[in-house]
């Protein structure tokens, strides 16, 4: 048995290629959710709160001039879907962490395995998670008695938004973590930048009804460009800041991506 | 294959870590060393002595500041993607994702090394199976006891039949029985596979039975190497040991007084029994005429055992810094001042 594992020579020195190296990664982590389902669905319980409750309970706010007489759940849905992706995404770094301290991390640096491939298979992983919270928001929304005009078409361009705007808050959490290297710091990292970066933008709210100083800041937040692209795509309007608003989301996407691979390759320099 | 080349050849390798604007920490200063290839090669030595900063470094994990290293020929700093086709690496953590099975982890390691789905697969079974692991393959990892999972840890390190392999301290926290079962798997595998073994441990013990050669390391440098049998030899003389019944100190030392070859004459008492120790260059040599003197003199004995000094008595020798005798004795306190005083040092460097 010994020998014939010792004869089973394997064709070294080896190297496997970059697509294949990204898809391992990414199934390793999509394994890891699989096993931990419970965690990727507990986060739609924060959605089913706004959209079922909230929504709800403050759906008198339609009424109001600047909601568009669309109703307020209409109104909130593509806020909430951001949200979901925002919170979601603030958390991508976790797993990082989970590998430093492991020892798992260590594993992979020494392997031949490109870091970049390491950084883009834990995103895409990411981003698959995204997408299908993302996909059971619109229907919750739905459920909630949300329309949208926009059709079928409108909805895909609403979730690659959305995909936007997760690519930019994963890789900004696995810049943070593997430059902060503790849990503690990552949690207090998110805390600081998603609720701000929530409220100061329009998702609750449209900008004509927010006071004056919190509509200039909500001008320059990624927030506000995401929830309003989705708003207009799924209402099937088009607003002429949206080649903006996507240049821009674009623009910070593949600048947090830099970062994160740079987080990767500090990392390494710190051992 | 160029089978007279060093599995490793490090020159002069420096390392330098800059914590905070002032403080900086010279792990590496100058360290030089080479390992034969298809050796079990191991490195001793305290805490912050260099150890893992080496290991770091061959592993291509961590980059010198200066010097050089060279892994199965290829140098680290140049060619890191290609050393790490060439080595497995065992690190103090855990190697393998807790949320993984057995044959998960070892088929992904092998699929990151640009093996096909097949192969993979095939070398994973295979390798579950040599490690003993075969009935808990499709298993968790993280349900794994400790002895499995650094077995595991190994059988992943080797998925991809590397030429030199990394172990750093794979004995920690494990039980003596898994111990002792990870000790069998390295010596298999340095017997069985022409691969190199390179080997961190804070154990003497595992050293001294899994080690061709050892080297131990302090404050960055080397401070000397070689086998184990020659380290020891390179102390002053065996001890021989006779246990005694009722003895009479005096009348014991005198008895042996003329047995040529010993030295250091002690006659330690025990109620009422006691040993004699006495160091000497060959205790095989020197059994006879002791015995001889004993009973010649009327002397009660039992047990005659003639040992080498230890790994210990090594390590102490090369690696107890802090310890001074002339100090020990200064605080009175002589009976057992020797281990007292090292283990605090040692102790004192981990902290």
């Amino acid at each position: 048995m010994t020998t014939a594992v010792a004869t089973s020579a394997v064709a070294r020195p080896a190297r496997a290629g970059w697509l294949t190296q990204t898809a391992q990664i990414t199934g390793r982590w999509l394994t890891n959710t699989r096993r931990q389902v419970w965690g990727a669905a507990f986060s739609l319980v924060q959605p089913i709160v706004w959209i079922l409750l909230f929504g709800q309970v403050f759906s008198s706010l339609g009424t109001l001039p600047g909601f568009g007489g669309v109703g307020y759940v209409t109104f909130l849905v593509p806020g909430v879907l951001m949200m979901t992706v925002l919170y979601s995404g603030a958390w991508a770094g976790t797993g990082y962490i989970d590998d430093m301290k492991s020892g798992v991390m260590d594993q992979l640096l020494t392997a031949p395995v490109a870091r970049t491939a390491i950084i883009t298979g834990q995103l895409i992983q990411q981003l698959l998670i995204c997408l299908a919270q993302s996909i059971v928001v619109l229907l919750i929304g739905w459920l909630g008695g949300a329309g949208y005009p926009g059709g079928v078409g409108g909805m895909a361009l609403a979730l690659l938004t959305a995909l936007l705007l997760a690519t930019i808050f994963c890789s900004l959490s696995t810049a943070a973590a593997l430059t902060a290297r503790n849990q503690v710091a990552l949690i207090g990292i998110s805390q600081i930048v998603v609720l701000p970066v929530t409220f100061l933008s329009t998702t609750m709210m449209p900008a004509s009804l927010m006071p004056e100083w919190v509509q200039n800041v909500s001008t320059y937040n990624p927030m506000t460009w995401a929830v309003d692209l989705a708003r207009n795509t799924l209402a099937g309007t088009v607003d002429g800041a949206a080649i903006w608003q996507v240049g821009g989301l674009v623009a910070l996407a593949v600048l947090a991506y830099i970062w994160s691979v740079r987080a990767l390759r500090g990392y390494q320099r710190s051992l | 294959m160029p089978g007279n080349s060093n599995a490793i050849v490090v020159d002069d390798l420096v390392k330098t870590y800059s914590s905070g604007r002032r403080t900086t920490v010279h792990a590496l200063r100058g360290l030089t060393f080479h390992v034969q290839p298809g050796i079990v090669f191991s490195m001793l030595g305290p805490n912050g002595a260099g150890k893992s900063t080496t290991t770091k470094i061959l592993t291509t994990l961590s980059r010198p500041t200066g010097g050089s290293a060279r892994v199965d020929g290829i140098d680290v700093v140049a060619k890191p993607a290609e050393v790490r086709t060439h080595i497995g690496y065992v690190s103090q953590g855990a190697s393998t994702d807790p949320l993984l099975t057995g044959t998960e982890n070892l088929v992904l390691a092998g699929r990151l090394r640009g093996m096909s789905s097949v192969d993979a697969r095939a070398r994973a079974s295979a390798l579950l199976r040599e490690f003993g692991l075969g009935d808990t393959a499709d298993r968790p990892v993280g349900k794994f006891s400790g002895g499995m999972r650094r077995r595991l840890d190994v059988a992943a390190a080797l998925v991809h039949a590397p030429r030199v392999l990394f172990l750093d301290e794979p004995t920690t926290g494990l039980d003596p029985e898994s111990r002792a079962a990870m000790w069998g798997e390295i010596r298999r595998l340095s017997a069985e596979r022409a691969i190199t073994v390179i080997l961190t441990t804070h154990y003497l013990e595992e050293a001294d039975r899994l080690a061709d050669d050892i080297m131990i390391i302090d404050r960055g440098t080397k401070v000397v190497g070689g086998s184990p049998d020659e380290l020891k030899a390179s102390l002053n003389g065996d001890a021989l040991r006779v246990a005694l019944v009722e003895p009479d100190a005096d009348r014991v030392r005198r008895a042996v007084a003329p047995v040529v070859g010993l030295r250091d004459v002690v006659v330690e008492l025990q109620g009422t029994s006691g040993q004699l120790i006495a160091r000497t260059d060959d205790a095989s040599a020197a059994v006879a005429p002791t015995i001889a003197a004993l009973e010649a003199a009327g002397i009660v004995f039992g047990a005659v055992s003639a040992a080498r000094p230890s790994l210990d008595d090594v390590y102490l020798h090369y690696a107890g810094r802090s310890f001074d005798p002339a100090d020990a004795r200064a605080e009175g306190t002589p009976a057992g001042a020797d281990g007292q005083t090292s283990d605090s040092d040692l102790k004192g460097q981990a902290a």
